[in-house]
């Protein structure tokens, strides 16, 4: 970021990610599936989404790995916050995880789309 | 139980499957990270306040940079350390308390925690039951847990966000003159290091439980004969 004002228009360049919208994370992005809105319906009080500890591991494993380094990782959350304001977390953590993945080219927009697919399949087959 | 899949929890798993599938890291080395991160103890928290107690020079580093004093107890906020929020390790206050200031911390938001030193947060710290009333009535709830500070006693609620983590250091108490590190740091439980419980000497979080024998006692007449051959 250069610290200059950018007026109206949204910003897109961050120093550590690119902070333009995915089509792919906006169609996921829905509040109604946080986990916020989804424990209390099934009247569940737990506060944190079994998933959670699975996104903590993956941000390790990625940092110790090589892949992306957790204080890099952080420094590109807080650019994103923008982004994700509206959605808390963990969802906006795995939002900003994948946005950053994507942005990085570690994964492509279109193997993460096929991706989704296939794991819906698996998990909804009855 | 929540008997409904969500599309974050589609996203996580094909991220992670992605990621894999890349040699990004294996399998094995995400089992080994989850099984890690739900070990986590506040023991590392323990060795900070003991040392502090035991080591003036250090204790001035624990309130000039907490996160250099934490690297000295094993702990390196960047890396790794299982964090929740964006930015855990960048502000971290330690809070000493004095036999006429006392300190308690809470996340009022949500459930903000120094996790690389204390582990993970109790379930009642999440709860809203904590949150919205520690910030109210402090000495009331403090006393739900068995903790009466005297009126004169200063009481002091500090509120953790996504930027900010907070530890208290307890005054060291009395009856612990010549003890080791080590020994110190027994007593120094995860309650006392949020703030909800005092240090004593002999209470340490592996003590005996106080149960109580029941004043009037069901008796059973014993195990059948059957089950016990």
């Amino acid at each position: 970021m250069n610290g200059e004002s950018v007026g109206i228009h949204e910003q897109t360049e961050g120093q550590y990610v690119d902070l333009r919208r995915v089509a792919l994370l906006e169609s996921i992005r829905s509040e109604e599936q946080t986990w916020d809105k989804l424990a209390p319906r099934w009247c569940v009080a737990e506060p944190a989404p079994p998933w959670k500890v699975c996104l903590d591991a993956t941000c390790d494993c990625l940092s110790a790995g090589g892949a992306l380094d957790n204080l890099e990782r952080r420094h590109a959350e807080d650019e994103l916050e923008a982004v994700y304001s509206a959605i808390p977390n963990p969802e906006r953590q795995l939002l900003t995880l994948a946005h950053i993945m994507l942005s990085r080219g570690l994964v492509t927009e279109e193997e993460l789309a096929r991706r989704i697919s296939a794991v819906r399949t698996r998990l909804e087959a009855v | 139980m929540v008997d409904e899949i969500s599309d974050f929890e589609i996203l996580e798993l094909a991220v992670r499957e992605l990621a894999i599938e890349k040699g990004l890291f294996t399998a094995e080395d995400h089992r080994v990270f989850s099984e890690w991160n739900d070990a986590r103890s506040p023991a590392a928290g323990s060795r900070m306040v003991a040392k502090a107690w035991t080591d003036p020079a250090y204790k001035s580093r624990v309130f000039a940079d907490p996160l250099a004093a934490s690297k000295e107890v094993g702990v390196d906020w960047a890396e790794p350390t299982g964090f929740g929020t964006t930015s855990d390790y960048m502000h971290l206050t330690v809070l000493e308390d004095t036999p006429t200031v006392h300190h308690v911390i809470v996340c009022t938001l949500c459930s903000c925690y120094p996790r690389p030193l204390l582990g993970h947060s109790p379930y009642w710290y999440r709860a809203p039951n904590y949150r919205r009333r520690i910030v109210r009535w402090p000495r009331q709830v403090l006393a739900e847990f068995g903790l009466i500070l005297p009126p004169e006693v200063e009481l002091r609620v500090e509120d953790s966000n996504a930027k900010s983590r907070f530890m208290v250091l307890p005054v060291r108490p009395a009856g612990t003159e010549g003890w080791t590190e080590e020994q110190l740091a027994e007593i120094v439980t995860r309650d006392c290091m949020i703030g909800i419980a005092l240090p004593r000497p002999g209470r340490t979080s592996d003590g005996p439980r106080p149960i109580h024998k029941a004043s009037r006692p069901v008796h059973s007449g014993g195990r059948p004969k059957e089950a016990a051959q």
